[in-house]
Parts: C-alpha cells; sequence; structure tokens
C-alpha cells in the first residue's frame, strides 16, 4: 500500500565495522513521512546516533538503502528523470536536512549571525542582507535575538543548542535530524530546548530525534522506534511502546528508565 | 693589550655600512620568498598527507563484499600515494642538514638548469639568490607541514560534520570553517618557524648570496676585523626577527575574539 508518500525509506540498512565484527545497524528498515515526528529510543551503543548519522550519510552505509523523495542516496550514481545517469550530489543533498549535534558544533569563531548567514550565502548564494534578515528572524523565534553579535563561547549549553536548531532551520530542511539534542546540557537547560523543538514539531516539521527524554518521546512524538544491538525491535505509536510493550527487551530498558 | 671589542674597529668598517644595507635588503626577500614558497608547499602537502585517495581501495574488498582484515591485499587497498609522496617528502627533508640540501639544489639542479646572468636591484645575482630561496623555501614547506597538519587535526572533527550537514562543500568547509580555526591555533609555531627562516637564511651566503653574512665576510676579509661585523650582524638579525614574533603575537591577540568571555 503506497497511498501515503514516503519521505525517507529506510530498507535493511546495515553498517558494519571491522569487516562485520562490529555490526552497529544490522538490517534496519522504516519509513518517516512528512510531519512525523520520530522519536528513535533504546540503550547506548544500540545504534540510534548511526541510524540518525547514516540519514545524511555522515556515516556510509555498508549496506541497505536510503530513498530520499524518491532518490537512493547509498548509491554514488543514479538515473534522474530524463534517464540520464548523473552523480550524487551529497552538498545538495544535506541541504535537505537539518543536522542537530549533542555538542552543538557552533562555530567557535564566528558570531552568532555569521554561524547562522554563513551556509546560506556560501551554499545557496543568498545576499548577506537576506540572510541576516532571516537569522535575525530565526533568533527572535528562539528569543536570542540580542545575542546575534555575541560569540557562541558566550551563550549558555542551552542557548548554544538553540542556535544551532535555528541555523539548521536556516537552511530550510524538509526534515530535521536531532543526535540527542538535550545530552550535554545541564538539567535546568533541558527544557528550553525542548519546548523549540515541541514548537517546531506543532509547526509540521518532519523530524526524527534520537533523545533519552522519555517525557518528550510520549508528548511530541508521534512514532516511537525502539533499538537494542543495532536491530529495530519495536516500533509504534508512544502508546503502543511505553503502554504495551511487546518485547522483552523494550519492557526489560522501559523498567529502567522511567 | 688585546681587547675583545675595539670602538675604533667601528669606524673602520663604516665605510662598508652599505655591504650591510645590500646584506639586510637580500636576508629581507630571501625570507619573504621562503615565507611565501614555504608556506604555499606545506599548505598542498599538509592535504596530501590527510588525503583519503585510495586507487587499489577495490583491491581490498573479499568476494562477499567485506573488508579484507590481513595479507597482502589489504595492506595495498590501503596505500595512499598522494600521502606517500608527502610523507617521504617531510621525513627526508628533516632528516638532512640544511646546508646539504642547499649544495643539493645549488650545485646539482642549478647546475643543470642554467639561470639568466641577471642582476635584481643591479646588485643581486639571481643565479645564487634563487637557487637559495628554492632550498630554503622547500625545507621550511618540511617543517611548516607538520605544523599545519597538526593543527588541522587539534579541529574538532564535529566541526566538519556540522559544516557538511549544513551543505558546505569539503573545500567550503577548509575554507571557512578548519583552516581558520587551525591558523589561530598554530599561529605561535609559525611565528617560530619564520623567526627560524629569518636566521638560517645566514646560510646561503655559503653559496655566494649576498646577505648580512656575506658583508661580514667582506669586511672581515677586507679590514680584518672579526668580532665587530660580526656585532653589527647579531643586533641587524635581532632587529628582524624580535619585531616579527612581537607582529605575529598582535595578530594572534586579535584572532582570539572567540575564545574569551
Amino acid at each position: 500500500m503506497e497511498t501515503r508518500d514516503n519521505l525517507i525509506e529506510v530498507k535493511d540498512l546495515k553498517k558494519y565495522y571491522h569487516g562485520g565484527a562490529i555490526k552497529a545497524l544490522d538490517g534496519v528498515s522504516t519509513d518517516i513521512h512528512p510531519g512525523d515526528v520520530c522519536v528513535v529510543i533504546g540503550p547506548s551503543g544500540s545504534g540510534k546516533s548511526t541510524f540518525l548519522r547514516s540519514l545524511n550519510l555522515l556515516e556510509e552505509p555498508t549496506g541497505g538503502a536510503i530513498i530520499f523523495e524518491g532518490t537512493d542516496i547509498t548509491k554514488k550514481k543514479y538515473k534522474d528523470e530524463n534517464g540520464e545517469i548523473v552523480r550524487l550530489d551529497i552538498d545538495k543533498l544535506r541541504q535537505k536536512m537539518g543536522m542537530v549535534f549533542q555538542h552543538f558544533n557552533l562555530f567557535p569563531h564566528m558570531t552568532i549571525l555569521e554561524n547562522m548567514t554563513l551556509a546560506p550565502m556560501k551554499v545557496k548564494g543568498m545576499s548577506k542582507e537576506a540572510a541576516e534578515q532571516k537569522a535575525l528572524e530565526l533568533l527572535d523565534r528562539v528569543g536570542l535575538k540580542d545575542r546575534a553579535n555575541a560569540y557562541p563561547i558566550q551563550l549558555s549549553g542551552g542557548q548554544k543548542q538553540r542556535v544551532a536548531i535555528v541555523r539548521a532551520l536556516a537552511m530550510e530542511p524538509n526534515v530535521m535530524l536531532f543526535d540527542e539534542p538535550t545530552s550535554a546540557l545541564d538539567p535546568e537547560m533541558v527544557g528550553e530546548v525542548l519546548d523549540v523543538m515541541k514548537k517546531l514539531a506543532e509547526e509540521g516539521m518532519t523530524m526524527v530525534v534520537v533523545t533519552h527524554e522519555m517525557g518528550f518521546a510520549r508528548e511530541v512524538g508521534n512514532r516511537v522506534l525502539f533499538m537494542a544491538d543495532g536491530m529495530l525491535i519495536e516500533e509504534g505509536t508512544p502508546e503502543d511502546i511505553f503502554d504495551h510493550p511487546k518485547s522483552a527487551r523494550l519492557q526489560d530498558f522501559l523498567s529502567k528508565v522511567l | 693589550m688585546d681587547q675583545f671589542i675595539k670602538w675604533s674597529n667601528f669606524s673602520k668598517i663604516a665605510e662598508y655600512a652599505q655591504l650591510f644595507e645590500q646584506g639586510l635588503l637580500v636576508t629581507v626577500l630571501l625570507s619573504l620568498f621562503t615565507v611565501v614558497i614555504g608556506f604555499c608547499l606545506a599548505l598542498i602537502l599538509a592535504l596530501m598527507r590527510m588525503s583519503n585517495i585510495r586507487p587499489f581501495r577495490a583491491l581490498g574488498i573479499d568476494k562477499d563484499g567485506h573488508q579484507r582484515e590481513k595479507g597482502f591485499l589489504a595492506v595495498i587497498s590501503k596505500f595512499n600515494p598522494l600521502s606517500f609522496i608527502a610523507t617521504a617528502y617531510v621525513e627526508i627533508l628533516r632528516s638532512t642538514p640544511v646546508i646539504v640540501q642547499i649544495f643539493i639544489i645549488y650545485f646539482g639542479v642549478f647546475g643543470v638548469v642554467k639561470l639568466p646572468a641577471y642582476n635584481m636591484f643591479g646588485f643581486i645575482k639571481f643565479s645564487r639568490f634563487f637557487p637559495g630561496v628554492v632550498a630554503l623555501g622547500m625545507n621550511s614547506g618540511a617543517y611548516l607541514c607538520e605544523i599545519i597538519r597538526a593543527g588541522i587535526q587539534s579541529i574538532d572533527g564535529g566541526q566538519t560534520e556540522a559544516a557538511r550537514s549544513l551543505g558546505l562543500s569539503q573545500g567550503q568547509n577548509l575554507r571557512y570553517i578548519i583552516l581558520p580555526q587551525a591558523l589561530k591555533n598554530i599561529l605561535p609555531a609559525i611565528a617560530n618557524e619564520f623567526v627560524v627562516i629569518i636566521k638560517e637564511s645566514a646560510i646561503t651566503y655559503t653559496i655566494g648570496v649576498q646577505d648580512i653574512m656575506s658583508a661580514v665576510n667582506a669586511v672581515k676579509g677586507a679590514t680584518f676585523v672579526i668580532i665587530e661585523p660580526l656585532l653589527v650582524a647579531t643586533a641587524i638579525y635581532f632587529c628582524l626577527c624580535f619585531p616579527t614574533s612581537k607582529l605575529i603575537a598582535y595578530f594572534e591577540r586579535r584572532m582570539s575574539h572567540g575564545d574569551k568571555r
């Protein structure tokens, strides 16, 4: 049944290290639909981050396929709509996928505004004025407009992560990937970042979120994926996963974290 | 009674002041060209050393499609010719004396390749100056390469990941994200290398470049005064090197605005 469009289709995704001795991902298949807020949970070392990082090819998969907007991005070359064989433009692809990291990864030698305008100007060719105007609008949305000319080191962890989120949004991506966005934050700052993500979800942004925040998964997520040992063990709505876990692995995991 | 310094000797060598002036100009030009050549060469070498071009990569995959762990084919598949050439270059240049390199360049390479008998500014012999610049540039390129490589590798991998995930290409990432941060980190080491180049350029007098040291020798030969011209040379070298390191320290402070609260 292919009535609903898939934004990302993951088929039997595999990532092996040391020639198969370590299986970070061992055959993961799932679909991500437009507007989904897909939360990935699981014990550490279960392959959640590897799965997320594979989606924009920060990790090159060993096997399987990732079909993003109709193109298998794990292939270096593909046929375009005219039937001609073209090389996959990885930079073009990554523009459409915003990514937010655990450790923020803001550029320390640039001001907040420069952090946000660099990619729109250099990659999309926007004018400085237009890029700055857009950046200030986005900063205003997360309440950081007055810090536009500060350097990242002058910001708190929560502020840095909010900047990192709007920096990715400045490229107008079709999907946002979050790799444990609150794990490196002091507890009192977790809320402000989750609030921004919640607002983003309400606006209809497609999101894939790896997190340990079960409250967020339950409240904001519309689908939850539970991973362990590089495999997708269970997936379903938050109610399915948290209230009626089927597998023993998930029951065991939930008993530890809830 | 012999004295270490005789003031009268300074007035004796004063008439050769023009030699020192010319020597100063040659040393400055020599150092500037060396720095430029050395830096460009070093950047290319550093990128070669960090490149990931493996032409025999396919040989490392067995018929099941898995990576080979051991054996000759696994070693061959990891072979990166660019990195090998750059590493060999750096190790050879760092493990041999500069004077040997200068002689090989001057008598060997430029013994075969004839340079025009052209005089820069009317007195600098191009056929001696140029081999000197090439030899010093090649030598400092090897040292600067290691400094630049260390600088680039000191930048957290998350910076590249963030840049690439925003859609920046590999080249844009290097230019806007990695190099500005790396250069700031390695500025003290680069300053050190620049000062070393100024001082090391003195060795080119052995192939007849008319730098400050050659002025010392000329004065020594003409007047039999030894210590005083050396002291003049000492003063000139100090006046070149000390401001250079101060100038770079100034740039270092200017670039550090991202690390203060």
